[in-house]
């Protein structure tokens, strides 16, 4: 029995001239979920497409399940891209239907299983509907269920909460975190740190075309250090970014996140901000993974790897 | 195989649910049909009689060229109404006439000169003088009648004359290798339709074909499908499911075809009127030039599909690719004026012409076997080698999105396709 899920090795592959994935190589373990996260055009659509053999890589190998990339691992796999995409105007229930046998699963097992995902998803009155009559959040949960109507052993979700309102996202958490525990493993490439950092175990983080981190959450927390301060005041705090402490300070409206210099001491910051602020909230806390992304990715330049028009970001 | 059947399917059932198909399919035998049995019905229809009156200047013509016209008859029925020209001295008469027509009391007038024997020319006055056939008879009338005049002046039996000279009646028989019969005036109108049916319906199924592709690109539902089964199965599902759909609306038009062309060649026989021939080789011919020239068209219509973001970028490329179709078009007169010249040959025997111009010399003559077979195994093996391109740009296509490729970009991606 194989345990990793997917994996990468040395993976290249250009576009006209330009590289998308440069030597990139992966590990998925089973019963993971994965983080897969990066900038726009950092090559994260590439990778995936190149997982689905959707693109061939240049070079490099890819394993799914113990398996090359080829057809037969296609069927154990399930794919939802951030680009939904059904038939505006087929029947839902149809539409599942041939999803699912696309993917390998007879009309006759599909159609027993769709009732209780529609259930599952409040969309049981909506089987008989056109696509195009369903809201854009019904969209998105039918696009779900065609991914996961053929029980993959490994769901691959770009941006799975978009277009979703809170109750859906809830719901939406609920049914990958019993996909889980049912032993699915879980790739999620998606935007929302939030998300990512309050399902994921494992992430990765691809810029330009390359890895550059790739880790247990909680290790990748750790070597971060905890010199991270959330600091929530009345006035104007402008000033913290200048104290010869603080590396950075990044706004979120009603508190700031302050990333200390290494081996600079908090009450330093803290005497400053007291003598200057009304300082209501002032913790030393693991730096959040949105943190950590938008450090390392500036520390790594940014700029897209694969410019507009070439593949989709 | 079994990942082509789902897509064959939904395709199949996407077209044929469609509003669209119902209609054609049911409308196009009903104007089909129409087309072949009007001409017949309208033969037996015969409008009403014309209202005319003769104001005559010689004073003697007058009488007999109105006997003439009271006694000219066609299917049976007479075709004028002479109303007296009234009395009174010309002048009066012709404005009566004048106003009588104007009024709407009568449809027109024949003006006689004194000289009408002698140089042959009369004038009719009407407020309708574009009823050519009606005209046409009366003119035949007044020229038998003058005509009768002079050679009776010149001491000939009209009666014996007209038997001596005698119209040919020229019978035009069309040799077969089934035999012989005699055609008919209708059939070149029937193989213009029926080529034209094929045209139409090529043009169509492939803009079916180059829309569901841009469609299936715009919705992104390619992604999710090619991520599932390889992409050369996505077009051929699609190449298939929608061709089956075409040969059901074909099947379809071809049984009422054949239905229409026995009913009505009882019906014909019975009216004495014409009707084309539908031969079991015309039947076979229409539906597979229909099947080829959708599989050429339609793969090149989902190259462009692939390769453009939408439907106003395909206009342009769409454009090169239908042209070959146009052009059979605007080589039909000649190849339908000489088919067996070596020019009609050589044009029906290039692949992208085949469907059309072999078609519509199938319509006309029985070209050699070896030439209908010959347009067979080119026009496939230039199916397949543009199915070979085509899959190709596809598979590449489908996932580009933005800036529309040029065409050494194209070429490219036929080059290497990853």
């Amino acid at each position: 029995m194989n345990d990793t899920a997917i994996r990468l090795r040395g993976v290249t592959k250009g576009f006209a001239g330009h590289l998308a994935v440069r030597d990139l190589s992966l590990d998925v373990p089973r019963g993971s979920v994965f983080g897969l996260l990066g900038p726009n055009g950092a090559g994260k659509t590439t990778t995936l497409r190149m997982v689905m053999n959707v693109l061939g890589p240049d070079s490099g190998t890819i394993e799914i399940l113990g398996q090359p990339a080829d057809h037969a691992a296609r069927d154990r796999i399930g794919y939802m891209p951030e680009e939904r995409g059904l038939y505006p105007r087929m029947v839902l229930e149809e539409q599942l239907l041939f999803m699912a046998e696309i993917k390998g699963t007879s009309r006759r097992e599909a159609r027993a299983r769709i009732p209780g995902w529609l259930q599952r998803l409040g969309l049981a009155d909506w089987g008989r509907k056109k696509v195009n009559e369903l809201s854009k959040g019904m969209q998105q949960k039918a696009q779900f269920i065609a991914t996961v109507l053929h029980e993959p052993e490994v769901l691959i979700l770009d941006e799975p909460m978009s277009g979703l309102d809170p109750v859906g996202m809830d719901t939406m958490r609920g049914v990958l975190l019993d996909l889980k525990r049912q032993g699915t493993t879980l790739v999620l490439s998606s935007h929302q740190m939030e998300t990512v950092e309050r399902l994921c175990d494992r992430v990765a983080l691809i810029n330009r075309g390359e890895k550059i981190l790739d880790g247990l959450v909680s290790d990748v927390k750790k070597q971060h250090g905890t010199n991270t301060l959330v600091v929530a005041f009345d006035g104007d705090g402008a000033f913290l970014a200048s104290l010869p402490e603080v590396a950075r300070v990044t706004d979120f409206g009603r508190y700031v996140e302050v990333k200390m210099r290494d081996g600079a001491d908090a009450q330093a910051i803290l005497r400053q901000a007291a003598l200057r602020l009304r300082v209501s909230r002032f913790e030393i806390v693991e730096p959040s993974l949105h943190d950590i992304f938008v450090a390392r990715v500036t520390e790594h330049g940014s700029g897209p790897s694969s410019p507009a028009g070439v593949s989709a970001p | 195989m079994s990942r082509l059947w789902p897509i064959v399917r939904r395709e199949y059932l996407e077209r044929v649910r469609s509003k669209a198909f119902i209609v054609a399919t049911v409308l196009g035998p009903i104007l089909t049909g129409g087309l072949m049995i009007m001409p017949i019905l309208m033969a037996g229809q015969v409008g009403k009689p014309l209202r005319v009156a003769v104001l005559d200047a010689s004073g003697t013509l007058g009488p007999r060229v109105e006997a003439a016209l009271t006694l000219r008859k066609r299917d049976g029925r007479p075709r004028f109404i002479v109303e007296p020209a009234g009395p009174g001295p010309y002048e009066a008469r012709e404005r009566a006439l004048k106003d009588a027509v104007l009024a709407g009391g009568l449809d027109g007038y024949l003006e006689l000169p004194a000289s009408a024997v002698e140089k042959a020319s009369a004038s009719y006055y009407g407020k309708n003088v574009s009823n050519v056939i009606d005209l046409q008879t009366l003119q035949d009338t007044v020229s038998e009648t003058l005509t009768g005049l002079r050679l009776s002046g010149a001491g000939f039996d009209p009666g014996r004359v007209r038997e001596l000279t005698k119209r040919l009646d020229l019978k035009t028989i069309r040799l077969t290798a089934g035999g012989e019969r005699e055609d008919h005036g209708a059939s070149a109108i029937f193989s213009i339709i029926l080529m034209m049916m094929l045209y139409t319906t090529v043009l169509m199924w492939g803009q079916a074909v180059l829309t569901g592709v841009i469609e299936e690109k715009a919705n992104r539902v390619v992604e999710v499908i090619v991520s599932a089964i390889p992409s050369v199965n996505l077009l051929a599902g699609k190449l298939l499911g929608v061709g089956a759909a075409g040969l059901t609306q074909f099947l379809v038009w071809a049984l009422s075809l054949a239905l229409v062309s026995l009913a009505g060649a009882g019906f014909a026989a019975a009216g004495g009127a014409r009707m084309p021939e539908v031969t079991p080789l015309l039947l076979v011919s229409f539906v597979l030039y229909f099947l080829l020239g959708y599989l050429l068209y339609s793969s090149l219509f989902a190259a462009v599909g692939a390769s453009v973001n939408t439907t106003q970028e395909a206009q342009s490329l769409a454009f090169p690719v239908f042209m070959p179709l146009v052009v059979g078009v605007m080589f039909f007169p000649m190849v339908l004026q000489s088919p067996d010249s070596t020019l009609s040959t050589v044009l029906s025997l290039i692949p992208f012409l085949t469907p059309l111009l072999m078609f519509l010399r199938i319509t006309v003559l029985t070209p050699p076997l070896w030439q209908i077979g010959l347009s067979l195994v080119l026009t496939g093996a230039t199916i397949l080698a543009v199915l070979w391109v085509a899959a190709r740009i596809y598979r590449v296509g489908i996932l580009m999105y933005g800036k529309r490729p040029t065409f050494p970009e194209i070429l490219r991606w036929i080059n290497h396709a990853n």
